[in-house]
């Protein structure tokens, strides 16, 4: 029949459909499946522990380590006695962030916060995920090849939990990829703290014993170098970190805490100075002159240490913080975009003795006031051409909206050269951003000697006498100070001013906020959103809700 | 196509402007003045007769279109269809912001109804390809058990647009075009430049007077002229008919430098073959369309408003403009106007269609279609506004492939009939483009014309893509009626897509509806008013997949930047997102409940609607938490929606003489969203979106961060509220000036964070949406009013909050009230929240339409003048309440210093048929 020819045809038509299933199957062309990108070493080391170095610099807002805003380092400057962000009539109010630092009175649902939460545990997650493939790696291949790159995807792990960690107290420590692996609990702050540096020390062994800042092999990554840093650095903050009840105004003492460093035991101002002599060692030493460090091309440095790699044109890190100093005017000059920002706090011009014969030399490496040149030496005028551009270091303060100085108080950030080549407004240049160097080995380590009874004053003069400023004694309190000088606007104030115990007190224009002598403000909030998706968190104490 | 002769004929006039529920004519073979109520229909796939439907069917003819000067075919039938919104605003000539059919169901995507253009299966941007006058009809499904044909393409509605074909016999010529001119009525009133200057002074501040007196937003601004033509050439003989046209449109911007032309073309034949046994058709249709608009809307008006008046509104001595380096959020609007962004889009399209009669009253119908859509974005930022100038250039391009087979069984035996269809249908998509950026020009002169001329090209600033989704479906339908009294139908749909996981793929979506035509019954024999009088019920599922790409379900690397590499910097890969490999279709299953009433020989028409729905398994993109996720967001399906609404639409012609015709025609909506859930279990683990999720907030000077959320998506509540903190009144501040007074709504202090301080205040979508037409003819001369308006919703004027801030002095300039009130704070609270409520005059034509003898060699012709955007009614103080209040964006219910100026559109227009 005519009729069962045709049903035939539509039958095989609709099979024919039907046994298709590949035609439902998707063969991605702009993207690799994710197993295939760890077929060799090389291809292993690229996609599971290179790549993650792209979380330490940033290019969005809360993301990376330095450079951007909104994140780890504005929650480490913007609250301290360093540096202050005044609203500027239609300027900066940014409903209420800036303020809201500053005062310490940033809420617990603070969508900064929580984007730098998000951050560094995406961050933490990657390595996870980095982990995962380099143990699936080992077990197909050698573990010989694959022991240096876990070492430092663990290396660069413990640097995101220590920020975690400094942050926000009690977080929950992931070392897993599983999702329902994850830990319901948060650990206690001295669990992390120990486990940092448990990973760090194990990972020493396996890390280059190369320098970072260096373009070439090790250009930007975990050396062995960067990993004595770390350590020093923890070291000498283990009486906060290791203390789990940090309101109640009691801390550990460093002396009894103690460390464990090639079976040699020793409290934490040893440990430090142990791990200063290593970079010591190592061959580090003050530049002679201290702008060399901030350079255009800083690639030279002896002292850096630790730096994010910038390159216009092959890297996304941004670096905003001269972009958002300077007036507009002033950015114009160098042929830049400014944003009329950030600026110098009251403290820091007196901690500098600015203005007076014993101005610190430093004062002029790392503010700008009121000699504005161009780069060609000319004034820098304002838009009506005849009014020369003149900070006033004085007048600054939290909200300067309507007053005659409103655009132009406070001092402004200099620190890095310009580089006039920089792109998207010069938020994009050539200056390596430095986060660790040597002067600041030469710092703790006089610190420890000091907090451990002994003499320091040879340390504190060393990075003294480098910019010619007259030698003092080592004691704590001209330490702390030292430190404001030398490491100005570097993104070490907070923990510089909690663990000398003078973050919760007032300074210049903060009163003290209520409960602050508990010192709970010395942690952020646990987000708020985070804590709603995961009801067994507990908020750090001392913060509603 | 059969004619069964009936007695019972529905006579309906061509002229008359019904929105007419339950019937849809197959538009190919209609006769313009009679209409049979057994007349073979299509709707979607299938064909019967109007009697034999039972569901919801909208038909807007060409007689019942706007007839003004339109851009997109869709203003055409703006405010013609209940429950359709279609909301304007967006940058450019040409741009849609949103279009809606009875609201928005999913929150990821997939919101736009589908559109066909003679089965060929496509978008918004499918449409705009077409020429307004080309198309004869629009056909609108809006209820699941119709839009069940098309299975998850169907989900938000279905928009099926014929164009016009060759008519049998006839060779005719037919050429309509216009001509407009449209100017700008109303502007924001900010301080001209002595007010400033006195207001400024007067405060003490010090300004750079360059001594002018420039209104910056009349500057940017310029009368536009607009024209389009179309000319189209039709005709037939008895085994053929042809129908060819051709079209182009000049539309100038109301600002400097917008503008669009385009120019389409429309093919169509019709070839009888093997005695009538094989019908086919063969359709082609084009566009290119070449397109410059604003770079940053908001950049733009925002500068415009607020750049200081003192300046001059032409360049300094040495060829600049002249800026202000103190306002570093603006940039002189002159300035900006040098920005060059440009789109060229080309769209082809063609398609076959082959209907076989087959023994055994079966027909098969073989169809396939193939579009191609291209798209070339080029952008040049002049050193004058972007240090060093930077160059873009991008090309997306999009294929889609797609090939059905239909085979139909129809019979009728005794009172029952019986109408069968299975369809089998095969699709695949392909999505590609790429974009380089370069900076650093050494001259402006090139622009984007040549990128050599940058030095650099950053490495995020190059890319491309590709994607190639496909689809797989089968329907089955019956349609059975017993004595034309009580029909039923079932829609029987399975969708398979490459999009989701494994076991994932397919989904199952089936409708029913079922009819009672209460005027066939004996009953209504002697009820001789109502011709008319059907009840409908209907319930059905769809699928969703619109908002989401492929690849989602699959663990893939990605480049993520550069890293050095032994001594080379290489690129890295990385996972980019958390990955969900159980994503399934999202589902909507919808209640449907109408009655069609028609009385006094059709001159009293009325449509009932209700519907309900609701959206399960919703595909959304969550915020979850970090940890245990390495990303913050991840599309699952989990949350849940409700829409529900009534439609009513009333035709009316209470005047009907030999000379005078008056008809009155009018839609009301009424709609309602509620979100109902975000949270369920993922993988054993409860995820669930945050308590209060930001959708639109302010930006500008000053609001970058902080606590500028302005509308939430809340569950519980309606999608898009207004979430803000509650003004108590101005207070003083104690120097002479005053701020917002925050209510201490929870106790403990003032905070105005989310769950803190903050009420819902309103919704951003309209509850209500009225459409209305109003026409009176007398002899050949006719006048049409069109107004449309929305209710219920509110609009938060943050233009307002920004230019009355008296700190923006003397950097950005201020309102004119500013100065008055000496406002000095810009925390959004609700003080600017306003109500949105608005009736608008959308247009007002007169036209003459002489009548032509017979056997002249004119056969037709038709004058028209029209005053577009008459007026507006509205307490909203903001420039216009005409901002989006449908699509769900960081723009919805926000005015927020983007706003076109008003303007207005005087066109002529003249149409000849020869």
């Amino acid at each position: 029949m005519r009729m069962k020819r045709y049903v035939y045809i539509i039958t095989a038509f609709i099979l024919c459909l039907s046994s298709c299933k590949g035609f439902l199957e998707e063969n991605p062309k702009d993207a690799i499946n994710e197993n295939q990108i760890a077929g060799n070493l090389k291809e292993l080391y690229m996609h599971s522990v290179a790549t993650l170095y792209n979380n330490i610099g940033g290019y969005n807002d809360s993301e990376g380590i330095q450079g951007t805003g909104r994140g780890i380092y504005d929650l480490n400057t913007f609250t301290t006695d360093e540096a202050i962000m005044p609203t500027r009539g239609a300027d900066w109010y940014d409903g209420g962030f800036w303020q809201g630092l500053y005062l310490h009175d940033w809420g617990t649902n603070n969508n900064s916060i929580l984007a730098t939460w998000e951050y560094l545990y995406k961050s933490v997650m990657l390595c996870n995920e980095s982990a995962r493939r380099i143990k699936d790696y080992a077990t197909e291949h050698s573990d010989d090849d694959a022991q240096p790159l876990m070492s430092e995807v663990r290396a660069l792990r413990a640097l995101f939990y220590y920020h975690l960690m400094d942050l926000f107290g009690r977080v929950p420590l992931i070392r897993e990829t599983e999702v329902e692996k994850s830990v319901k609990e948060q650990a206690e702050r001295s669990e992390i703290f120990w486990l940092i540096v448990n990973e760090l020390q194990e990972s020493l062994p396996y890390l280059a014993d190369e320098r970072s800042n260096i373009p070439g092999e090790y250009y930007g990554r975990i050396t062995r170098h960067v990993a004595y840093f770390l350590l020093a650095k923890l070291a000498l903050n283990a009486e906060v970190y290791t203390d789990d009840v940090w309101t109640d105004n009691l801390r550990p003492n460093g002396a009894d805490i103690e460390f464990t460093i090639d079976g040699t035991r020793m409290n934490a101002w040893e440990a430090t100075i142990y791990y200063c002599d290593k970079i010591a060692e190592a061959g580090y030493n003050l530049e002679p002159d201290y702008r060399t460090n901030f350079a255009v091309f800083n690639e030279s440095s002896v002292e850096n240490i630790f730096v994010i790699p910038m390159d216009k044109t092959l890297y996304t890190n941004q670096f905003i913080y001269l972009f958002r100093s300077r007036h507009y005017n002033h950015a114009k000059a160098y042929g830049l975009g400014g944003e009329n920002g950030a600026s110098a706090t009251l403290d820091v011009l007196e901690t500098f003795g600015y203005g007076t014969e014993n101005e610190d030399p430093r004062f002029d490496f790392c503010y700008f006031d009121d000699d504005l040149t161009d780069l060609d030496g000319n004034p820098i005028m304002l838009d009506d051409g005849k009014t020369r551009l003149v900070y006033e270091p004085w007048k600054v303060e939290l909200d300067v909206s309507g007053k005659p100085y409103e655009k132009t108080a406070g001092a402004r950030m200099k620190k890095y050269e310009v580089d006039p080549t920089g792109f998207k407004d010069g938020k994009l240049i050539d200056n390596d951003i430095v986060l660790y160097r040597y002067a600041d080995v030469l710092l703790m380590k006089c610190e420890a000697k000091v907090r451990n009874g002994e003499n320091g004053d040879r340390e504190l003069n060393l990075v003294r006498s480098r910019v010619n400023a007259p030698a003092r004694s080592a004691t704590l309190e001209n330490i702390l100070d030292e430190r404001m000088l030398e490491l100005a606007w570097e993104g070490w104030r907070r923990q510089d001013m909690i663990r000398f115990g003078v973050y919760t007190e007032a300074y210049s224009s903060r009163p003290q906020l209520e409960n602050e002598e508990t010192g709970f403000t010395t942690v952020f909030p646990i987000p708020e959103k985070i804590i709603q998706m995961n009801n067994w968190l507990l908020q750090n104490s001392g913060y509603k809700k | 196509m059969k004619k069964h002769k009936r007695t019972n004929t529905l006579s309906l006039l061509a002229s008359l402007p019904l929105i007419l529920a339950g019937q849809t004519i197959n538009a190919q073979e209609q006769e313009l003045d009679k209409v049979s109520a057994d007349t073979v229909v299509n709707v979607g796939y299938a064909t019967g007769s109007i009697k034999k439907l039972s569901g919801s069917v909208e038909l807007i003819k060409e007689d019942q279109m706007n007839k003004i000067q339109i851009v997109n075919p869709i203003e055409a039938i703006q405010g013609r269809v209940a429950g359709l919104t279609i909301n304007k605003g967006g940058n450019g000539t040409a741009a849609l912001d949103a279009v809606r059919l009875r609201g928005t169901t999913s929150i990821t995507g997939g919101n736009s109804p589908l559109i066909i253009v003679d089965g060929v299966i496509g978008d918004m941007t499918l449409l705009t390809s077409i020429y307004p006058t080309d198309i004869e009809s629009f056909t609108i499904l809006k209820d699941a058990s119709e839009t069940a044909q098309y299975g998850s393409r169907g989900a938000s509605g279905v928009i099926n647009v014929v164009t016009k074909k060759g008519i049998k016999g006839k060779t005719s010529i037919n050429y309509s075009g216009s001509f407009g001119i449209s100017s700008v009525y109303k502007r924001i009133g900010m301080l001209d430049a002595d007010e400033y200057r006195n207001v400024t002074s007067s405060l003490g501040l010090s300004i750079i007077d360059k001594g002018y007196n420039t209104n910056f937003q009349k500057a940017i601004e310029r009368t536009a002229i607009r024209q389009n033509h179309n000319i189209a050439l039709y005709g037939g003989g008895e085994k053929s008919t042809y129908r060819v046209s051709l079209g182009y449109l000049d539309m100038e911007g109301d600002i400097m430098n917008e503008g669009m032309k385009m120019f389409t073309s429309n093919m169509n034949l019709n070839q009888k073959l093997i005695d009538n046994l094989v019908d086919c058709e063969l359709g082609i249709f084009g566009s290119v369309k070449r397109e410059r608009s604003l770079f940053d809307l908001q950049k733009t008006f925002y500068s415009a408003a607020t750049f200081n008046p003192t300046f001059p509104g032409e360049k300094n001595s040495s060829g600049a403009w002249d800026n202000l380096t103190t306002a570093s959020q603006i940039t002189n609007p002159l300035a900006w106007m040098e920005v060059d962004n440009r789109e060229t889009a080309s769209y082809f399209s063609a398609h076959a269609k082959i209907n076989v009669n087959l023994p055994y009253r079966l027909k098969l119908v073989l169809f396939g279609s193939y579009t191609y859509n291209n798209a070339e974005d080029s952008q040049y930022l002049p050193t004058t506004v972007w240090a060093y100038g930077q160059g873009y250039r991008g090309l997306r391009s999009s294929e889609s492939l797609l090939g059905n087979m239909m085979l139909t069984y129809n019979r009728q035996m005794g009172k029952h009939f019986i109408d069968v269809l299975a369809l089998g249908e095969l699709s695949k998509d392909r999505y590609s483009g790429f974009y380089t950026t370069a900076t650093n020009f050494s001259s402006d002169y090139m622009g984007f014309n040549n990128l050599q001329a940058g030095a650099l090209r950053p490495w995020d600033g190059t890319g491309s893509y590709f994607e190639d989704p496909r689809q797989v479906s089968f329907l089955g339908r019956v349609n059975y009626s017993y004595d034309d009294r009580y029909v039923v139908t079932l829609n029987a749909r399975t969708d398979a897509s490459s999009k989701f996981g494994e076991n994932h793929k397919w989904g199952f979506f089936p409708s029913a509806s079922v009819a009672w035509n209460i005027s066939q019954e004996d009953f209504m024999r002697y009820v001789d008013i109502v011709d008319n009088l059907k009840v409908r019920l209907g319930y059905g599922l769809a699928g969703n997949q619109g908002g989401i790409s492929s690849y989602t379900t699959m663990s893939l690397a990605k480049p993520n930047g550069v890293a050095p590499v032994g001594n080379l910097p290489m690129v890295t890969f990385e996972t980019l997102r958390n990955v969900n490999p159980d994503l399934k279709w999202e589902v909507k299953k919808t209640f449907n409940a109408g009655a069609d009433l028609e009385m006094y020989g059709s001159r009293f028409i009325l449509s009932v609607n209700y519907y309900k729905s609701k959206t399960s398994d919703m595909l959304y993109n969550y915020h979850v938490s970090v940890p245990p996720f390495t990303y913050n967001t991840l599309l699952a399906n989990i949350g849940s929606m409700e829409n529900n609404g009534v439609e009513i639409s009333v035709g009316g012609t209470p005047v009907r003489t030999g000379d005078w015709e008056l008809m009155i025609n009018a839609n009301l909506t009424y709609q309602q969203n509620k979100l109902l859930s975000l949270g369920g279990m993922y993988e054993g683990n409860y995820i669930s979106a945050a308590e209060y999720t930001a959708i639109a907030g302010l930006n500008g000077a000053g609001f970058h961060g902080g606590n500028n959320n302005i509308v939430y998506q809340i569950v519980g509540q309606p999608l898009g509220v207004f979430y803000l903190p509650k003004c108590t009144g101005l207070k003083d501040d104690g120097n002479g000036g005053y701020v917002y007074g925050i209510a201490d709504l929870n106790g403990g202090g003032v905070s105005i964070e989310d769950g803190e301080d903050r009420y819902i205040a309103g919704q951003a979508i309209p509850k209500y949406i009225l459409g209305s037409n109003i026409s009176l003819r007398y002899k050949s001369f006719d006048i049409s009013l069109q107004m449309n308006g929305a209710f219920g919703h509110k609009i938060y004027n943050g233009t307002a909050l920004t230019y009355m801030n008296m700190n923006n002095l003397p950097d950005y300039n201020v309102m004119e009230e500013a100065p008055k009130k000496m406002i000095r704070d810009q925390t959004a609270t609700d003080y600017w929240l306003e109500n949105g409520n608005y009736l608008n005059f959308d247009y007002l034509t007169i036209g003459w339409q002489p009548k032509v003898k017979d056997g002249l060699w004119l056969k037709g012709c038709r004058l028209a003048f029209t005053i577009n955007n008459l007026a507006t009614i509205t307490g909203y103080s903001g420039l216009t309440p005409l901002i989006n209040s449908s699509g769900i964006d960081g723009t919805l219910g926000v005015d927020d210093k983007r706003s076109y100026p008003v303007s207005r559109t005087y066109t002529l227009s003249l149409g000849l048929n020869f």
